[in-house]
Order: structure tokens, then sequence, then C-alpha cells
């Protein structure tokens, strides 16, 4: 009886280590792998830093207001948050494939479908990054407009630009990203169009005036006008 | 050479047969009819009565007219094939007229007359403005005089003027260019001026045509290049500005063309604005200055309007480009009321100084910068307006002096902000 | 070959203007004769010229290098025997060369025995020969020629105590033509030289034969008359003879003198001529084209004379102050080369001696509308003397060889009339007939071919002139036609090379045929005709159409 427990035994620990050995290069390999991936990941960060120092992104991500995003939610400038999010990522993508090499069957296919995802992610971001960055220009050049077209409301103006061009951004973040498309289709949709039918009553009461006068300046020569800007003075 | 390419096949021809000159004049024209035929008439006369001798020619550079402007100006030229008897000359006279494009943009104007000039080995060079009716032949002549018999190389033009006509060019361009550059030119901005061929060349060759501006604002360009280049500058009288329709409306994209320029010039040029101490004067020629003090009527309700409401509504621009001492002050002064409102000198020197050290940096997008600095420049207009209403030429003059010796005190400032966060 | 028949051969001629004096000394005396003149009479045929202009070689007291004529029927002694001058008249008639000879009609020289006797009293029947009168106030208004030397047109005889005008020098009495007795002698004078042989005259001065109170005493309708019955006994009693008018006027105020063909056949162009020069200097041809412009149709039997340079100044007078200033200041910096209005240079040293700029105003010369005129000595190049004094500076010995006397004298040099140029750069071992014969490519050579290019056409000389007008103003360019004979002229004014496209849609199909090579050059098509032509450089083309 006895013998048969240590044979037994002696056969599960043999299995267990064979089992082990046959993991064993695998594991080791999954190691490897895992500290390969955290030196390039930390080699790939440091080039991106100073990449991004370079081309003085964290001036542009200010720019696009995203820095204030930031300092809001408590996080570091834009560089290092993205130098950091890219280690993390690499790293991440080494560990995934050692553990892709140990071939524990369900895990194969999560972990592809992770890589597939990545690429999506990425533009997701370069989308949301651009976008912001357009919104915020172009309100900024609508509010300048605007003050010196001497409009009023500007500001108003400035701000339906930028949530127009915000939600947009954001609406197409989210179809790339897969999540939860149709809603955010139909929702844009709708506020889009309620903006739009918004500004243009308000234009089409508030703007006669202003439409008015482009009108005369393009078609019309009047007194009114002429006093008007002999009023103003020549800059040079 | 320049890359000649973009000079017509039959603009060259024309210019075959013209062939060397001694002087050439350089009118870029578009739609100009009303008024061209009495400024080339005048250009005639002043050529027969003061270079008899020499060769000369007149290069049109136009725009796109359609009204016969080209026509009136070929029309000037002398030669035997079409015998003019009212009209004596020792030699032929050419005028002739090319279309560098069909809508006008100076640049590309005077791009053509430097060409032009370049080809035919022009001595002595002068731009006129198509609009200057009342210029008389001998104020031509005094754009021309120190290039072709005394070696000078750029002429600026000075003028009569009203005190309150031309605030952007007495408030910033001229002490700006005078603190920075070192150099007292009036009108740094220059619609008319006499150049040597020497520096028309210089000017052609290294100027980057192809940046994409066309090059926009050459008229400043010009000058600085001039100066940066120490060749021989004076200035020279030549009457009243031509009277171009008064549009306060046009003030962006005037700002463009100057300011605009002569940040980014800042930007090139600075290894040789950042050593110059002081300032020195330019030979003239007749007087510096004319200034005329008859009333005018002035929307001063307007000016300070648009500055308050200007101050309000670009905050968040303004955080990015000024310093929060100055912001502060701006937003003390914007709550004041029209009658004791004043935008003293030191913070509109600071303003400037401050804008251009943020221009530099691209701290946002820099045509955003040059348009956030218009209502700035109203709330200046109006404070020199009333500060000037009645006064008499010399309190004027001096006012303008102090200013310009306010941005000469605070020079050193705008080189602090400009080195740091570099 | 003889001299042919033709009536009209002054319009094919080319003359050579030349003083016996200055030509050739065949007794050692210094001065030059008219056996001298024989003895070169082969250079001048080899020369190819058909005509020469004998300058005034009467006895005269030369206070005016011979136009003071002291004696009308008679050659100077200093120059031979009337029967030397026939000979040479001979000679040159079988060489087929004319001989023109100078006529002064308007004054003689105060030695001529018509004023001896005019003067010597009030009362002499040659009184009225001359122009008298007791104050010096008439004719006010009337312009003086010689304004270096004379300050007034009247001079006072202490013989006769009057005044007496003059509208030259003082001592060059005029004639009084209002006289039918000075009429009537005057064509004496010259019915003996044409019944002697003599082709034509040179009517010196003939503007002011006639004054009236109130006029300026030029180009009266008066003095026209005179003339026209000059010519007209002329045509009645010697054809085929040719009267050339010296009249520095306008070309409208030239017209005249051709009348109807009734006139003159000949008249001096003056006003062409510092054009040339000026258009030359400006590298503009405005000035030429603009003073042919201006210039009249003349009677088809007329014909303009047109020259270079003279034995006078070059005159400034026909022109514009502000171009007379510009003359002075580009081919005259020296004060001392200006006179009376004028230039007294030669043609080579005007040029500075620029070989391209001499060939370049021959060849207007040679095929511009008229005859030309060439000038002794500026065949070979020959410099001036401008520390001679009046216009003596271009009226120096002939160099004909690099030994003494260049040539032109075995006298002692001492004794020849005037120094014979010896600078280095125009002196005669460098610029000499025998040295220039000897050289291919001399300027001597030249002249001899471009007058026999010249001569193998009838179109210079008879043909219309139609100015083409290219744009580029540095080319002097235009089209002789006559008959069925079409020649195209382009001249590069410009002392760089040039460019020049030409209309010549007119003459489309025509092959172009350079005349002094006789290349065929491309034919003329639809677009404008592309020519390019080095610094100075000038084509003479034929247009063929094969």
């Amino acid at each position: 009886m006895r013998d048969m427990i240590v044979s037994e035994l002696m056969q599960a620990v043999h299995d267990l280590a064979r089992g082990f050995a046959h993991y064993l290069p695998r594991l080791i390999v999954m190691v490897i792998l895992a500290l390969a991936g955290w030196l390039i990941a930390y080699v790939v960060k440091m080039i991106l830093r100073s990449v991004l120092k370079l081309l003085r992104f964290d001036r542009l991500s200010e720019n696009a207001g995203a820095s204030q995003l930031l300092t809001k939610a408590s996080l570091p400038s834009a560089t290092e948050v993205v130098s950091r999010f890219v280690f993390w990522l690499t790293w991440l993508g080494f560990i995934l494939l050692g553990v892709s090499v140990l071939g524990i069957m369900g895990l194969q296919d999560q972990i592809t479908r992770f890589f597939l995802f990545l690429p999506h992610l990425f533009v997701a971001v370069l989308i949301l990054f651009l976008g912001l960055l357009a919104a915020s220009f172009f309100s900024r050049a609508t509010l300048l407009a605007a003050v010196n077209a001497n409009m009023p409301s500007a500001r108003v103006l400035s701000l339906a630009v930028r949530s127009i061009i915000t939600v947009f951004v954001f609406s197409v973040v989210f179809e790339e990203l897969g999540l939860a498309e149709q809603t955010m289709l139909v929702a844009f949709g709708i506020v889009f169009g309620a903006l739009m039918l918004g500004m243009a009553i308000a234009f089409g009461m508030g703007g006669r005036d202003l439409a008015r006068r482009f009108l005369e300046e393009r078609f019309v020569r009047d007194k009114d006008k002429k006093e008007r800007d002999e009023d103003e003075l020549s800059p040079l | 050479m320049e890359d000649e390419t973009f000079l017509t096949d039959d603009f060259l021809r024309q210019l075959i047969n013209v062939g060397e000159v001694d002087i050439l004049v350089g009118l870029p024209t578009h739609n100009n009819a009303r008024t061209v035929g009495s400024v080339v008439h005048t250009i005639r006369t002043c050529i027969l009565r003061n270079f008899p001798r020499e060769r000369a020619v007149i290069i049109n550079a136009d725009g796109g007219s359609r009204d016969g402007t080209t026509e009136l100006v070929t029309g000037i030229s002398i030669g035997d094939s079409r015998p003019t008897s009212d009209v004596y000359a020792l030699r032929t006279l050419h005028s002739i007229s090319t279309r560098y494009a069909s809508t006008p943009r100076s640049g590309v104007a005077l791009r053509t007359i430097l060409a032009a000039a370049e080809l035919l080995r022009a001595k002595a060079c002068v731009v006129m403005s198509p609009d200057s009716e009342n210029i008389q032949p001998e104020w031509i002549s005094n754009l021309l005089r120190p290039i072709y018999y005394d070696g000078f190389d750029l002429v600026s033009p000075t003028y009569r003027r009203h005190k309150f006509d031309g605030l952007l060019m007495t408030n910033l361009l001229y002490p700006m260019v005078r603190a920075l550059y070192g150099v007292r030119l009036r009108e740094a901005y220059m619609p008319e001026f006499g150049f040597s061929g020497r520096l028309g060349n210089q000017f052609l060759g290294q100027n980057t045509w192809n940046d994409g501006t066309e090059g926009n604002g050459v008229e400043l360009r010009f000058a600085l290049a001039a100066i940066t280049g120490k060749y021989r500058i004076c200035q020279s009288f030549i009457g009243e500005k031509d009277p171009t329709e008064r549009r306060g409306a046009d003030l962006v994209p005037t700002l463009r063309q100057t300011v605009g320029v002569l940040f980014s010039a800042l930007e090139s040029d600075f290894s040789q604005w950042s050593s110059v101490t002081g300032s020195q004067a330019v030979p003239t020629q007749g007087t510096d200055q004319e200034i005329l003090l008859n009333p005018l009527r002035v929307n001063r309700k307007r000016l300070h309007e648009m500055f308050s409401i200007g101050v309000a509504q670009l905050e968040s621009v303004f955080q990015s480009i000024l310093s929060p001492s100055t912001l502060a002050e701006l937003h003390r002064i914007s709550t004041l009321g029209e009658e004791a409102f004043r935008y003293p000198a030191e913070l509109w020197v600071r303003t400037v100084y401050e804008f251009a050290s943020s221009y530099q940096k691209s701290i946002i997008n820099r045509d955003h910068i040059i348009q956030a600095l218009a209502p700035l420049f109203r709330g200046r207009v109006f404070t020199f307006v009333v500060e000037n209403r009645n006064g008499s030429a010399q309190d004027v003059v001096n006012n303008v002096e102090s200013l310009c010796v306010e941005f000469e005190r605070l020079k050193p400032y705008l080189l602090e902000r400009w080195k740091s966060r570099e | 070959m003889p001299v042919d028949k033709d009536t009209l051969w002054y319009k094919d001629a080319i003359i050579y203007q030349v003083h016996v004096r200055t030509f050739h000394d065949s007794n050692g005396d210094g001065i030059g004769d008219f056996q001298g003149l024989e003895q070169k009479l082969d250079y001048i045929q080899e020369l190819g010229v058909s005509a020469i202009w004998l300058m005034p070689f009467f006895p005269s007291p030369l206070r005016d290098d011979g136009y003071d004529i002291a004696d009308y029927n008679t050659v100077h002694s200093s120059y031979g025997t009337l029967d030397d001058f026939q000979k040479v008249l001979e000679s040159a008639h079988k060489r087929g060369i004319r001989i023109i000879i100078e006529m002064v009609l308007n004054h003689t020289s105060d030695q001529h025995p018509w004023f001896q006797e005019a003067r010597s009293s009030q009362n002499n029947p040659r009184r009225d020969w001359y122009v008298w009168s007791d104050t010096d106030s008439g004719y006010k208004g009337t312009r003086i020629i010689f304004l270096d030397t004379e300050k007034s047109n009247w001079a006072w005889d202490p013989t006769s105590k009057s005044f007496y005008w003059h509208r030259f020098f003082s001592h060059q009495p005029d004639l009084n033509y209002d006289n039918p007795a000075v009429r009537e002698q005057m064509w004496n004078v010259m019915k003996f030289w044409l019944e002697m042989g003599v082709d034509g005259f040179r009517l010196d001065a003939i503007p002011y034969l006639v004054e009236r109170e109130g006029t300026n005493c030029e180009n009266l309708p008066e003095t026209h008359n005179i003339l026209k019955d000059l010519r007209r006994r002329l045509e009645e009693n010697f054809e085929g003879r040719m009267l050339l008018a010296e009249a520095n006027q306008w070309p409208a105020d030239l017209r005249p003198y051709f009348g109807d063909g009734d006139e003159f056949h000949m008249a001096f162009h003056f006003p062409l001529m510092p054009r040339m020069f000026m258009g030359l200097k400006l590298e503009d041809r405005k000035p030429i084209t603009e003073i042919l412009r201006q210039t009249p149709e003349i009677p088809p039997s007329c014909q303009w004379s047109l020259f270079l340079r003279n034995h006078d100044e070059l005159t400034l007078e026909m022109v514009t102050d502000m171009e007379r200033d510009y003359m002075y200041d580009m081919y005259a910096q020296n004060k001392t080369m200006r006179l009376n209005l004028g230039i007294r240079r030669r043609l080579a040293p005007l040029l500075n001696n620029d070989r391209r700029r001499i060939e370049l105003l021959n060849g207007m010369l040679m095929s511009m509308p008229g005859t030309p005129i060439i000038y002794y000595g500026d065949e070979i190049g020959m410099g001036d003397n401008i520390t001679l004094g009046d216009r003596n500076g271009v009226r120096t010995p002939m160099q004909w060889n690099g030994g003494w006397n260049a040539g032109f004298s075995t006298a002692d040099p001492e004794r020849l009339y005037a120094p014979i140029i010896h600078d280095p750069v125009y002196g005669y071992p460098a610029v000499n007939v025998v040295s220039q014969g000897e050289s291919e490519h001399s300027l001597l050579h030249w002249m001899q071919r471009i007058i026999a290019v010249r001569r193998s056409t009838k179109v210079f000389g008879r043909g219309t002139i139609q100015f083409l007008y290219p744009a580029n103003h540095r080319i002097l360019a235009y089209l002789r036609q006559f008959g069925k004979e079409t020649v195209l002229v382009v001249n590069n004014l410009s002392s760089t090379a040039q460019a020049v496209e030409l209309d010549l849609r007119r003459y489309k199909g025509n092959i172009l045929i350079e005349m002094f090579g006789d290349n065929i050059f491309p034919r003329v098509g639809e677009l404008p005709y592309l020519l390019t032509l080095g610094p100075y450089q000038f084509y003479w083309f034929r247009l063929r159409r094969v």
C-alpha cells in the first residue's frame, strides 16, 4: 500500500516535474520576455519623452486645452502622461506576448483580441487629441474674428463652435472604440441638430441687422456707412 | 540669379528690347485708372526734367486691372514709332506692363519689379504708388537722387500728415523699429520708396518668396532688410500721403502686414537687434515730418467700446499671451469709464513687447496673436487722440518722442522675456 | 572707263572731298598742287569713288582757306596753272571720275580787284557790286555765323568811310545780288569753268545771297529766284552738270532750294550728321529717325548729299540746346575742340579710333538715302591737330607712307603748309596709305569693299526708304527699295551685343542674302525675324524671292 502511494506520488511528482519541465522553458521565455519588454518599454519611454519634448508637445497640448484637463485631474504634464502610457502599454504587450507563449488556450484569443484592439485605441487617442486641438483653435479664431468685427456675444459664438466640434470629436472617438456606436451617433445627431437649429433661429432673428449690414457693405454704398467710416482713422 | 520662370515670355521679350537702364520706376497697379494717368505723367516729367540723359524705364506690374490702367501706363512711353510731338526728349523712354496675376498681391508685384531691375541692371530704382495723385516731380526725383548720385541704398519717404493719421506707425511701428533696430526710420512701412540696384538684388535673392505668404508685407520687410544689411539709408519728404479710403475695419489685415511681419522678422533678425542700444537718426532731405492740425471727427466712443469689450471677451486668449501683471492692469483700466480711461505709454510698451515674445514662442497660433492685438491698439489710439486733442504740432512730436524713449527704455524687458523659457 | 552720259549720275555717285593743298605736293614747295593730285588719281580710282569735290583753289589771300576768292578765272599759283587743272580734269574723266568744284557766290575776298575798285570811292562804277551803308544798324537781328571771331555783320571801311556787309569774316565782303551786273558776271564765271569741262559746282553759302530789311536775311525768295535763273541757264547750255547747295538749315527750310526740280540738284543734309553721332553715343536711334521723318520729300530728280565729316567743324547749329550740351560733353570735353557752335575734330578721333564705330557710321553713310561724301583721309582713319587754329586741325597733309613727310612732299618739314600728324596713334608711321594697302584687313581695304558693294546696286542712291521700328531702340533698321530690288539694313548703335525682332511680314517668303559675304540667311516667315548683332555691327541684306 505504501509502495503504491509512494509510486503514485512519485508518478505525480514525476508528472508534475515533467509538466513543469515542459512549461519551464516557456516560463523562462515568458520571464525573459517580460524583462526584455520592461527594458524596451523603458527605452521607448525615454525616446518618446525626448521626441515629445523636442516637438514641444506640452505647448501643443496647452493649445488644445488638454493640459488644463490633466491638471484638474492631478495628472502630470502631457508628455509625462503619454510617455508613461506608452511605457505601460509596451510592457503589457510584451508580458502578454510572454503569456501567449505559455500556450494557455483560452488566453490566446483574448490576447489576440487585445492586440487587435490596440490600433483602434491609438487612433482614438489621436483623434481625441487632434480634435480637441482643432476645437480650441477654431473656437479661438471665431472669438477673435467676432470681437474684431464688433459682434455682440462673441464669447457665446466661440463656445458654440467649441462645443460642436468637441461633441463631434467625442462621437467619432466612441465610434472608433466601438463603444455604444449607435447610441453615440444618435446622441450626436440630436445634440448637433438641436444646436444648429438653435443657432439658426438665434442668428436669423438676431442676425438680421448683421446680415443687412453685410449685404449693404457689399452692394450698396450709403451715407450712413460713409459717415460711420469717416469716423474711423487710417492706421497707416 | 533668381528663378526667373515666373516672368512671362512676353514680358521678357519686352525687357530685352528695353536693355540696360540707369533709372527704373516700378508701378504696381490694380484698377487705378482714376489716378494713374496723372501719376505717370508726373513720373515722365520728373525723368525728362531731372534725368534727361539717363536711360529710364517704367515697369508696370499689374494685378489684373480691367479698367484700362495698363493702357494709361504704357501710353506714356516716348519713342520714334509713335511720335509724340508735344513732348521733347533726348532719348527713347520705355513704359512696359506685365500682368503678374489676376488678383493683386503686393509681394508678387514687388518681386516682378525687382526681377526686372536685376535683369536690366538698373542703378537707381523707385517704387511708386499709383494713388499718389498729388505728388510733384521734384519729390520723385528726391527719392532717386540720393541713390543715383550720392550712393545711398534706400530712400524712405516722409509725409505731411494729419496728427491722427497713421497712428499704427507712430505708436507702434516707428518706435519699435527705432528701439529694436536702432534706426529712426519714420515710415518703415513704405508704399513708395527709392532703392539701389544693389539692395534690390540682395533682397530679391535672399528673401524666401516661396514660403507661402506670397511675400506679404514686403513694404516693411524691405526696410528691415536694408537696416539689417547695414545699407545706407536716408529719408526724403514727398508731400501728402495718398488719401486711401479710411476704413477702420481694415485694421486686422493691416496688422498682419505690419506687426505680424515685424514680429516674425524679429526672430530671424535676433542677432542684429539684440545687440543694438539707442538709436541713430537717418539723414533726411526736406522735412522729417509735417503735421496737419485741422479738426477731425473721431468716433472715440467706438474706440473705447471696442477696447473694453475686447479685454472682456478675449480674457482666455490674453491669459496665454500676456503676463499676469499686465493683464491685471488692462482689466483695471478697462473698468474705467470713457472720461477717465487712459492707456499709458509704459503699459502699451509692455503690452506690445509681451505680444512680441509670445509671438516668437508661438504660445498660440501666431495669426491669433496678431488678431488679439487689434482691440488693445484701439484703446491706445483712444488715449493718443485724447492726449493730443488740443495739442500743437510740437506737442504731438514731443508725445511721440517720449513714447519712443519708453520703447527704448523697456527694450531689456523684451530681451528678458524673449530669452526666458527657451 | 570714261564718264557716262547719265544726267542723273549724281544720284549714284560717291564723292571724295579733297583740298588740292593738302593732298600731294609735286614740286617740293610744301604745298599740295594739281600735278600732285593728278599723280594720285590712280589711288582715288582704286578707292572706288566716282567724283571728286575740290575745295577752292582760286587765287586768294587764304585768310579763310580759299573761300575768300580774289580772282575767279584762274587757279592759285601755289597749286599750279590753269593748264595743270585742265590736265587733272581730263585725267579724271578718262578714269570715269567727275570733278566738282567750289563756287563762292555770296562774297569775295577784300583783295579782289572788284572790291578794291568798289571801296576806292563812293562813285566808283563797281560801288554797287557790294552792300554799303553809312550806319551799321541795318538788317538788325541777323545772326552772326562766325561767333568766335566776328562781333557784327557790318565792317567799317576806312577808305570809303562807310560800312560794308559781310556774313562771314570781315575780310569777305558780300556781293550785292540786287545788282544785275553782279548776277550776269557770276554766271559768266560759272560758264568759264563749265566750258572747261567741270561737272558740277558746290555753291557755298547760298542762303545769304540777298538781304532785306525786316527779315533774317536768309533763304529769301529773291535768293531763290536768282538760283532758279542760274539753273535754267545751266540746263539750257550744259546738260548733265550738277549744282550742290551748301545751306546749313533745317530740312523744311532746305526744301525750297530744290524748287520743283528747277533749282539745285543736290543739297547737304546738315541736320542728320550730328544726330548720327548723337544716336551713337545715346545708343538710341530716336534722333536719327526723327530727323529723317521730318525731312520733306524732294523732287524725283533731286538728291540729298550725306556726309560724316568735312573740312568745317561738326556743326551743332541745327540741334537743341540740350542736345548741344550733350554732344559737347560726349565728344568735346576739351573746350579747345569747340568752335563756332561745333566740334572741330576728324572722324576717327571723334570715335576714339574705334574701328567698329568707324565702320558702322560709314555703313550708315553708304546705306541711307542720298549721295555719300567721303572726306579725304577718313578712308584711312587720319587724326587731327587741334592746336592748329580755326578749322585747320582737320586739314592736315594726306599721309601716304611712313617716310619723309609721310610721302606728301619732298620739302623740308618746316616748309609744309601745315605740320603732319605724328602722334603715336594717328601719326603717319601708323596711319598711311601704303601700310594700309599692304594690310589685308585695313580700314582702307574695308572702305574699298563697302564702296564696291554700294556701287553694285542702284537701290542705295535712288531707292525709297522705309523705317522699321523694332521695340529695341538701339537698333536702326530700314528697307531700301528701287524697282524690284529691296535691301534690308540693320544697324546696332549699341556698344553691347543686341537681339532684335523685326516685323517683316510684308516680305514673307523672302530669303535674306547678306551682301558682304553673299551668304543666305533664314527665310522670312510668319513670326518676327530674330537677328542678333555684335557691338556696333550692321547687316545689309538683299531680299530675294526664289
